[in-house]
């Protein structure tokens, strides 16, 4: 089936050729066709201090999810399956790695919105602004500026994917047009490069854009179409995974 | 040139803990005006050296803050060929080593200090004129 075929076919069509047939591709343009279902789902949790592109990935598991484990002798449409697993894994986030822990309420709304007040300053100025301008911006204090970066780094590793859920399981966005490569181990601690070639695509693109084009979070995250703060999270989760790959 | 005000933490190693370490470091760039993006470059700097730190062991961080910037001691770590790879030749364009990492987030690195086996890794990080 061409591109074109594939992007015309119906979802039970796709999933047939998924389920049956093991064709990634249709199992991508199900993706593509569905994320606004999730966009639109994870906008219902905006605002309760998780920036909401963040929440959009977590989303985006729950579709995979509901992709994989779609049974062809349902008579349910994909969307109707998708929505309760979109919003579960959603929910399960907020309560498994979110905010209703110990971070308190005003923190949780002020780290929600610190992304998009940061790459606002950061237009404005030319520069990323300092803790003080935050703060001057949020009309708080540093120490607030300071305690809600903070609260989002208490769950940062949950950014681009949720990680896998449990030991024999892959984590979802790893299968999406990430390579096929198997990395070594490696003595040379201070060589992370064994692993790189594990990550998804987009996390090694970031990667290389900061550490060999040597680009700027702020600069990487005009180019990505996410924010600095997330561009952050992304190299931070993506060198401790492959930290911990390397043992 | 004033002299630095010294900050000193020694912590256990590990996750739990680099909170209060970057709480730390958060208040110092505060003082030093320092751009979010470049508190960001310096935590990275030192979450990425701790990973080299002993779980069994504490580490111990200094602080030099002074109108320039900071500096910062890290250490003792425990890989003697971690000293190695931070001394030697820049890594090959393309390769993605702990090196490359540090000359990207920090003005400058190296190792002050080895003894008996261990080290210390000094990091710098200017102030940047805006």
């Amino acid at each position: 089936m061409s591109a074109v075929d594939l992007i015309t076919a119906s979802d039970r069509d796709l999933l047939r050729r998924y389920h049956e047939g093991g064709d990634a591709s249709a199992r991508e343009v199900l993706v593509e066709r569905h994320l606004p279902l999730v966009r639109s789902l994870a906008r219902r949790y905006a605002g309760r201090g998780e920036a909401l592109d963040d929440i959009e990935q977590v989303g985006a598991i729950g579709l995979l999810k509901a992709i994989d484990r779609y049974e062809l002798s349902r008579e349910v449409a994909l969307t109707t399956y998708a929505t309760p697993n979109v919003v579960g894994e959603i929910k399960r986030h907020f309560r498994d790695k979110g905010w209703a822990i110990r971070v308190p309420r005003a923190l949780q709304e002020l780290n929600g919105k610190m992304g998009p007040t940061i790459e606002r300053l950061t237009s404005k100025l030319g520069r990323s602004p300092s803790i003080a301008e935050i703060a001057a911006e949020f009309e708080t204090t540093t120490e607030q500026v300071l305690e809600a970066l903070e609260a989002g780094s208490a769950y940062a590793p949950l950014s681009l994917s949720a990680g896998p859920t449990g030991d024999d399981e892959l984590d979802p966005m790893e299968t999406i047009g990430a390579d096929d490569a198997e990395f070594e181990r490696t003595d040379n601690r201070a060589s992370l490069e064994p692993a790189l070639a594990a990550l998804p695509e987009r996390e090694r693109e970031i990667l290389r854009m900061r550490f060999e084009d040597g680009l700027t979070q702020t600069q990487i995250a005009e180019r990505v179409g996410i924010s600095q703060m997330h561009v952050s999270r992304l190299i931070r989760r993506s060198l401790e995974r492959m930290r911990t790959q390397l043992g | 040139m004033p002299a630095a005000d010294r900050i000193e933490l020694t912590t256990p190693v590990g996750a739990s803990w680099e909170a209060v370490i970057r709480m730390v470091l958060g208040g110092i760039a505060d003082r030093l005006d320092l751009g979010f993006d470049q508190l960001d470059d310096l935590q990275l700097a030192v979450e990425r050296l701790l990973a080299e730190g002993d779980p069994q062991n504490p580490v111990t961080l200094s602080f030099e803050v002074s109108p320039g910037g900071v500096r910062t001691r890290l250490g003792p770590l425990r890989d003697a060929a971690l000293a190695e790879a931070l001394q030697g030749p820049e890594p090959p364009p393309g390769e993605l080593t702990l090196p490359r990492i540090l000359s990207t987030v920090v003005d400058s690195y190296g190792v002050e200090e080895v003894a008996d086996g261990h080290l210390v890794v000094r990091l710098e990080k200017l102030v940047r004129k805006q």
